[in-house]
């Protein structure tokens, strides 16, 4: 398990960046998803942002592993979204277009954090 | 078409990405339904609790009522129409546009042809001309002008927002008169609108004198005014001075709670008045009666007055016509032949709280009610909502058709009545016995508002395709992102949901579904009866309600519009209500979440549809209205894809296969090809085009002409102009 560490350099900070963005939008989706679950709602919300918020907690971490878990979570929502909607293009829009743009942020984080390990690997070969 | 749609997600999403996360998070934070935000105990009033009440309704008329200072003379008996001549409504020429409706069955269907599919594209701006009717300044903007101009021989004929009527030279724009109706802002109710004039024909002037044509208006302030169709000029022999003040007999009232908007139709020489009275005061707000008036002199005939039915005189000295009945503000239809009336009427007063109405009242809300113009009498009554709480009053007009009998056995003169519901019923306008089946089906029961049970069963067109969408579950919510779309999720899940007619409730919101903007409201239907095939547009935009004790609507503000103490900013028709006089007030919003001010069910939120009346069925279906002057935070996207918004105003069919349409809040005013329902043409407009559109042809020519009014509730822009559009000059 890496440990979170001040960012250096410009890749590092947009990493961190994005991370805390999937706290950030984690945050609610959780909050929310819950009382929805309690009032007979989808758990989707719940699931979708506790993974999330993992996954910013472990790119945080500098762990690829972090931009994977949300990755998964984006591409699971997508048969979700087509079940729960159909071919309604307006419809899909809340499922699909936000976390899409969220996606590609993650994925070019993926070579930063994959750095990051490789930092931490060499370090505690080191030590 | 969903590809289409689907690219237009992806589109309209990029502009909006950047900004959605921030406002989501935000959204969450404050998330509170209004229960919550109430507050549940015990709260503190600022005034003592008498400060609430209403007044007495037995209370003399505020000063202003009697907009004209109309001496009131004794109270008359009733009386007999004098004997009419054959009106241009019935029988439109060619070129003409003679009534609202187009013709006095109101079908908004012309015989014109010039305008055709393949040239519609060419369409270009004859001429502009501005009513001068807009808000001052300091003036809240209540403005919808919502008109329909009129046109007969070599007159346009209109009215402003404010009552004040033209007449246009039908190539030009030109003013030829213009009579200043003097209506006064206070007497602006929820809309400051005027749907159109009437054109009465004399039975006892002589052509060449003045006053054989007329021009005829209900105003905002309740007078009956008639003015020459030459001249513009009062006719004196009308009332008095050209106006009937039909605030006499009504009782207690401020200026603004009762008020016309709709055109009066003249049936066999009697003018029909009903009259709006504005939603969500007052359990005993003014009378909904309805009354008839001589066409030639204005004097009066009879009145329906739904408490006091045998009685068809006005009111005794110190007696006034019975409060909280059922009012009717939707365009009613004249049948000459017939000698009826067609009223779609509308809610006893406290739309959302039952249990203070009479067997009576209950009996002739929310349906359509056949009166004999001679006497005022009920011929039948159709009732479209049991015991409505949604405010599913009729805003549409009936449009009167003959079609094929069932049994093959020639025609059947036949009534549509589209309604909020989505429901078309289709009436035999002798009987109103459907023509096509109408079921009693099932409706929710389940509410915790005390003695006021729903009823048990709700009629539904079931020979009618619907004008809806089947009942909202959990996976139409929607936002921009996952978030608000979350949100909307919970605002669902936490309302009380049972289908249409979920039943009001007091601990927590409840959904209305259809809301009450409809389906179909005042635009009404067009109906061409050669090629058998309706138009319609209508709305889906569902309603998040909840009615709160009086403590709690009395911390919040709600006081009645004739209260002394009356805020207009606290409450008001078409939301939150006092209901003073009954148990509860009402808090009524739109469902949608406030921090984007996005409604919480998927697009469209505007329909339009084409069916073919001989098979009853749908011939095409699409959203109605793109997304260019509408967008989160009520900011426009500038983007031309077809969302379907809200939409009020009605549309009109030609010969040569035309469907125009404004209504939508793209503020653009549409043409469909009526075959195949595709987009032909559309133009801008200076304002939001919520009124209907009418056509006409002039010196070989033929006009499309749309009034861009705007509509306040509808936040489209407001503007004082009549556009009318034309094929340029061939030469």
């Amino acid at each position: 398990m890496g440990k979170v560490r001040c960012p250096r350099g410009a890749g590092e900070w947009a990493n961190c960046l994005v991370a805390l963005l999937l706290i950030l939008l984690g945050l609610p989706l959780v909050i929310m998803g819950v009382q929805l679950v309690f009032f007979g709602g989808s758990p989707y919300y719940v699931l979708f942002g506790v993974t999330i918020i993992a996954g910013g907690i472990l790119m945080l971490a500098g762990r690829v592993l972090g931009a994977q878990l949300y990755l998964v979570a984006w591409l699971c929502t997508w048969p979700w979204a087509f079940w729960q909607v159909g071919l309604n293009g307006w419809g899909l829009l809340p499922h699909l277009f936000g976390p899409t743009l969220v996606a590609i942020a993650v994925v070019l984080t993926i070579p930063v954090l994959r750095r990051m390990e490789q930092e931490a690997q060499i370090k505690g070969s080191v030590a | 078409m969903r590809k289409n749609t689907l690219l237009a997600a992806t589109i309209l999403c990029g502009s909006l990405a950047l900004s959605t996360a921030p406002v989501s998070a935000q959204a969450q934070v404050l998330s509170e339904s209004p229960s919550t935000s109430i507050g549940g105990k015990g709260p503190h009033l600022p005034h003592p609790p008498g400060w609430y009440n209403a007044p007495s309704p037995d209370a003399p008329q505020a000063p202003g009522v009697n907009a004209a200072d109309i001496p009131p003379g004794p109270p008359a008996e009733p009386s007999e129409a004098t004997p009419a001549v054959a009106q241009q409504s019935s029988n439109p020429a060619h070129d003409d546009w003679p009534a609202y409706g187009r013709d006095s069955n109101a079908t908004r269907s012309s015989p014109l042809d010039q305008i055709t599919p393949d040239n519609v594209s060419q369409l270009k701006e004859a001429f502009v001309y501005h009513t001068g009717s807009k808000p001052g300044p300091g003036e809240a903007n209540k403005w919808a002008a919502e008109t329909t101009p009129i046109k007969v021989g070599d007159g346009l004929y209109m009215c402003s927002a404010m009552n004040d009527m033209m007449r246009l030279d039908p190539a030009t724009g030109k003013e030829v008169w213009h009579f200043k109706a003097g209506v006064k802002y206070e007497s602006i109710p929820y809309t400051a609108a005027c749907k159109a004039v009437t054109y009465y024909t004399s039975s006892t002037v002589p052509e060449g004198q003045p006053c054989h044509t007329r021009i005829l208006e209900g105003t905002l302030d309740m007078r009956l005014i008639e003015v020459d169709a030459e001249t513009g000029k009062r006719c004196e022999a009308f009332g008095y001075h050209g106006e009937v003040n039909l605030m006499k007999g009504m009782g207690e009232s401020v200026p603004g709670f009762v008020s016309m908007t709709a055109p009066v139709p003249v049936v066999n020489g009697a003018i029909i008045t009903n009259q709006e009275v504005l939603d969500g005061q007052r359990r005993w707000a003014p009378s909904g009666v309805i009354r008839g008036y001589d066409a030639e002199t204005g004097r009066f005939l009879w009145a329906w007055d739904v408490n006091r039915p045998n009685e068809h005189g006005e009111p005794k000295e110190g007696e006034h016509y019975s409060r909280g009945t059922p009012n009717s503000w939707a365009a009613m239809t004249g049948d000459n032949e017939l000698g009826l009336v067609y009223v779609p009427t509308g809610n006893s007063a406290a739309d959302y709280y039952s249990a203070m109405r009479s067997d009576k009242e209950n009996a002739v809300s929310s349906a359509v009610v056949a009166l004999d113009v001679k006497t005022g009498t009920p011929r039948w009554v159709f009732q479209t909502v049991h015991k409505d709480v949604w405010d599913y009053d009729i805003g549409s007009q009936a449009t009167l058709t003959d079609l094929p009998a069932e049994d093959g056995s020639g025609t059947v003169p036949a009534l549509l009545m589209p309604t909020k519901r989505g429901q078309t019923f289709v009436l035999d306008r002798r009987t109103g016995k459907p023509i096509l089946p109408v079921e009693e089906r099932p409706a929710p029961l389940d509410t915790d508002v005390p003695g006021d049970p729903r009823s048990p069963t709700q009629p539904w067109s079931v020979g009618m395709p619907r004008l809806g969408f089947p009942p909202l579950k959990e996976s139409d919510m929607w936002g921009m992102t996952p978030i608000d779309e979350l949100y909307c999720r919970l605002l669902f899940k936490k309302s009380k949901y049972e289908g249409e007619f979920t039943a009001p409730e007091i601990s927590h919101p409840w959904i209305e579904y259809p809301g009450y903007n409809g389906g179909s409201d005042w635009g009404s239907i067009a109906y061409d009866a050669k090629s058998g095939i309706l138009i319609a547009n209508w709305n889906n935009t569902p309603m998040r309600d909840q009615l709160v004790h009086r403590t709690k609507a009395d911390a919040l503000g709600l006081l009645p519009i004739d209260s002394p103490h009356f805020n207009p900013k606290a409450g008001g028709a078409e939301g939150n209500g006092a209901m003073a006089d009954s148990p509860y007030g009402i808090l009524v919003t739109p469902f949608w979440n406030k921090f984007t001010g996005l409604m919480c069910n998927k697009p469209p939120y505007g329909m339009i549809t084409a069916i073919d009346m001989h098979a009853h069925k749908v011939l095409w279906q699409h959203p109605l209205g793109s997304a260019r002057a509408n967008g989160p935070w009520g900011l426009p996207t500038y983007m031309p894809l077809t969302i379907g918004t809200p939409n009020n105003g009605g549309p009109l069919i030609t010969a040569s296969g035309l469907v125009f349409v404004g209504a939508t809040t793209d503020n653009l005013i549409h043409a469909f090809d009526i075959k195949t329902g595709k987009e032909v043409w559309n133009a801008v407009l200076p304002g939001g085009g919520q009124a209907t559109p009418m056509t006409y042809e002039y010196k070989g020519k033929q006009y499309v002409a749309i009034m861009a009014g705007g509509h306040h509730f509808m936040m489209t822009p407001v503007s004082d102009a009549l556009v009318v559009y034309a094929l340029p000059d061939k030469n």
